[in-house]
């Protein structure tokens, strides 16, 4: 006899953690199951003769009171609002957890965790007294307090005493966005146009003289050999900046209104942004710069491109951890 | 892009309550319906008959039936008084020694049975409490005048469609009542004592327990054989609610019963619809709670004819079960799908049928129950898969998963994950990727559906979405699997994850867009 769960079953090993892959099996229910819980209620109904007495009103009652009997709230950690009913789920986390960085545009489940972004990615004071040994990075648990003196430090405090998952990262390495992965698909199309990359380069120098950067930043379009790689990252080295990548959420809208502009007017303004948000990122003492160097168009970006070189980065200690088969 | 007031965690809950009253007139009006409705609310839910009218066929017997009167419209509390004094009226009676004491004590069951049969709202909590109770256990002994048991059990039939307490005070009465099922009795006074045992057995497990214990299994199953109809059909639901468990040992017994199979195909047969109704939800929960008797149901002709029920009618009442029985059974049991229903054989053609026409109905739960036995029978040989996959229900599965209610949509979605994934394992100990499923059904569009699975707030149902979009990510030929996610929002949505307070779900959703949509992604 098959066993009552779903049809999702025992853990099967392949990515690191047991993934549950999908495996076809029969689902069983017992008689008490809330499965089966509309079935009964109609049988009564229709038994009692009353179906088509029941207003509309009285209908939706008892179909919610046998539906909507199992507690429901919201998934979010930190969160438990109470939900009336499954739908009421995407208007709830639309309302209450879409709390978005103005200068980055990540979004995050809630205030609290916003504002610790902000401070941690975007306030050179924060840095600031991070170099000066003071414990900054505040655990992420409500509740807690404790504060630790690295991202690192952190982290190992989330999974010993919160019990987090060893994979949780805050600052997830981010993704682009899926304007430029279909740039760049097209572009590997057409099989790495070398005048291309050229121009964007162009572009950097240009902008490069205009602010402060490291001169070791390269664009992301270039195809990296493996010397070139290693080479990168001992410049990385080199960079004062946190070790950070970050969580990223798209906004849909934000995406969808991508779309809508020209192309070829998007990648242009697409490569200042990711200039200046890659900016951003790399130098902390200039933190406050990028906020002050608008090019107006902030808020048609769902997403802030991170540069190779600092994704790189997060990569080494990511493949220290993990190794492809 | 301003990010959100600090007001911490608590007033969100206020915040979230208050903003789902959206029109306070309406929501006035809910409140209404919530607090008026209760009573009556619960009434509807139990597994209860109130006996309304006389179970004599229409005109059979005027004597004592008004049938003009059929409301007694009076205010609680009058309706309650002139229960009590209705009692004292039996008791005075069951005391009088004269020589019409049967007569006067028949008519005096006569007054307390209307009142409890044509009021809206029975004063049952009126008429144990004027001492109903022992009367009528006296009025049930042996050897009383068939019209004095008739009433009698009415009465009790009555009392006991009412609340948890109301029910278990008849416990005196209990014993009289299966004795009175016995084939001596006349044909009214057993299916009327039937009755009364059927709402008892409804009530609860412990109800049914002793009503198991003193035997009253065996006198209703073989009333359950009547010639009268109205007998079986009250016996058949009356033993439904006793076996309905969710202890088994009831269910158990039923089926170690000589040729009641043979009964149960029998009257599936019959004409009368609502006898097949009641019958099969006997085989429900025969089915539901005794693997004995599944495996003998699976072997025996009940499923040939549940599926010509499934096929045939169009009544909800009778499909509720009859679908029921037949997912019970091909859940439980690997020999319905592959010696029964085996593709190629025409029940099997039918049974897809009968699943496509539920499909297609405006009743949800025949919709949901449908696409449960589908997904089950999609977990069976990889001709099933390819038989539902060639069927008209692909575009009803796809259609469902994006647009019905939640539950329905996550059935939906097991049945098209179910058609995806093959029933061996390849060496890498996943299962096997139907390719030939998977791309059409994709180009189809059950992306979106899928993913917006994952935004759910349910955790099944956020966990099938998940790895339904593993498997296409995996398997979709040429590496097109996470490209076809992300432009339906996958990423999005998988993100939503690295917050959510279910560790099983960060780990599966943070692993899935490390692996897909690492660096490397969109190089």
């Amino acid at each position: 006899m098959d066993s009552m769960d779903s049809s999702v079953a025992s853990p099967d090993l392949g990515l690191e953690l047991g993934f549950p892959f999908w495996v076809a099996s029969r689902r069983r229910f017992k008689p008490d199951d809330p499965f089966f819980a509309s079935g009964n209620l109609e049988r009564e109904l229709l038994a009692k003769h009353v179906a088509l007495d029941l207003t509309e009103d009285e209908r939706f009652q008892l179909q919610r009171m046998e539906i909507a009997d199992a507690n429901l709230f919201c998934p979010i950690a930190g969160c438990g609002a109470r939900l009336e009913y499954l739908e009421e789920f995407e208007d709830h986390y639309n309302t209450r957890h879409m709390a978005s960085c103005s200068v980055c545009f990540r979004v995050y489940p809630t205030s609290r965790l916003l504002s610790i972004h902000i401070s941690e990615v975007h306030d050179s004071f924060f840095q600031a007294k991070v170099a000066r040994g003071f414990p900054m990075y505040e655990c992420l648990v409500e509740g807690c307090g404790a504060k630790l003196k690295s991202y690192k430090s952190r982290q190992r405090h989330l999974i010993d005493k919160h019990r987090f998952p060893s994979n949780f990262e805050f600052y997830k390495k981010a993704h682009p966005s899926k304007h430029q992965r279909q740039k760049l698909q097209r572009k590997a199309y057409k099989g790495g146009d070398a005048k291309d990359q050229e121009s964007f380069m162009d572009l950097d120098a240009k902008k490069e003289s205009k602010q402060t950067r490291p001169k070791h930043y390269r664009p992301k379009q270039e195809v990296k050999s493996g010397t070139e790689r290693e080479s990168e990252m001992e410049v990385e080295t080199k960079l004062h900046h946190p070790q950070t990548t970050e969580t990223k959420v798209v906004t849909n809208s934000e995406a969808k209104n991508e779309k809508a502009k020209a192309e070829t007017e998007m990648e242009v303004e697409e490569r200042i942004e990711d200039i200046v948000s890659g900016i951003s990122k790399l130098s902390t003492v200039d933190a406050s710069s990028p906020s002050s160097v608008s090019f107006g168009h902030r808020h048609s970006r769902g997403f802030a491109f991170v540069p190779r070189s600092v994704r790189n980065q997060n990569q080494i200690s990511k493949r220290e951890q993990t190794r492809k088969p | 892009m301003a990010s959100e007031d600090t007001a911490p965690s608590h007033s969100h809950h206020r915040d979230s309550i208050k903003s789902s009253v959206g029109n306070t007139a309406a929501n006035r009006r809910r409140q209404q319906a919530i607090s008026i409705g209760k009573e009556r609310r619960e009434a509807l839910i139990r597994a209860k008959r109130l006996c309304r009218d006389s179970i004599f066929d229409d005109g059979d017997n005027e004597k004592g039936l008004d049938e003009g009167e059929m409301v007694i419209d009076e205010e609680q509390s009058v309706l309650n008084a002139r229960t009590a004094q209705t009692v004292q009226e039996l008791k005075s009676s069951l005391s009088y020694q004269g020589k019409d004491a049967t007569q006067k004590t028949i008519e005096a069951l006569c007054a307390l049975r209307k009142l409890l049969s044509k009021s809206e709202v029975p004063p049952i909590e009126a008429a144990i409490q004027g001492g109903a109770v022992p009367l009528l256990v006296q009025c049930l002994s042996f050897g009383s005048a068939d019209e004095q048991l008739l009433e009698a059990a009415w009465c009790v039939t009555n009392i006991a469609a009412g609340g948890p307490e109301e029910t278990k005070s008849l416990l005196s009465a209990l014993p009289l009542l299966i004795a009175h099922l016995g084939e001596r009795s006349s044909g009214h006074v057993a299916e009327q004592c039937a009755w009364a045992l059927g709402n008892v057995s409804g009530e609860d497990m412990e109800l049914r327990s002793i009503l198991f214990a003193q035997g009253a299994l065996l006198p209703l199953t073989r009333l359950m054989l009547s010639n009268r109809e109205s007998t079986a059909r009250t016996a058949a639901w009356a033993l439904s609610n006793l076996i309905k468990g969710p202890d088994p040992k009831a269910a158990n017994e039923l089926i170690r019963i000589e040729a009641i199979t043979d009964t149960i195909v029998k009257h599936l047969k019959t004409a009368d619809e609502e006898l097949v109704t009641e019958v099969a939800w006997v085989v429900v929960y025969l089915s539901a709670l005794s693997d004995k008797a599944i495996s003998i149901l699976v072997r025996s002709d009940v499923v040939p004819v549940l599926v010509n029920r499934l096929v045939g009618s169009e009544s909800l009442q009778l499909l509720i079960p009859v679908l029921r029985s037949l997912g019970n059974l091909v859940a439980a049991d690997a020999y319905i799908t592959h010696s029964v229903l085996i593709v190629g054989n025409d029940i099997t053609d039918q049974v897809l049928y009968g699943l496509i026409k539920c499909l297609k109905s405006e009743h949800r739960v025949l919709k949901k129950e449908a696409l449960w036995v589908l997904s089950n029978i999609a977990a069976g040989t990889l001709e099933h898969k390819t038989l539902i996959f060639s069927s008209e229900a692909v575009p009803l599965l796809i259609d469902l998963l994006s647009a019905a209610p939640f539950e329905i949509r996550k059935e939906a979605a097991y049945t098209l994950g179910n058609i995806c994934v093959g029933p061996t394992k390849g060496s890498d100990n996943k299962s096997d990727i139907i390719v030939t499923h998977l791309v059409p059904l994709v180009k189809g569009g059950c992306l979106p559906g899928f993913v917006n699975l994952v935004r759910s707030a349910d955790l099944e149902s956020a966990r099938v979405g998940l790895i339904f979009l593993e498997l296409v990510m995996r398997g979709y030929p040429n590496g097109e699997g996470p490209k076809l996610v992300e432009m339906e929002d996958g990423i999005d949505a998988m993100e939503r994850f690295q917050f959510h307070e279910n560790q099983e779900m960060r780990n599966v959703a943070n692993a899935l867009v490390d692996k897909y949509f690492g660096a490397d992604y969109g190089v």
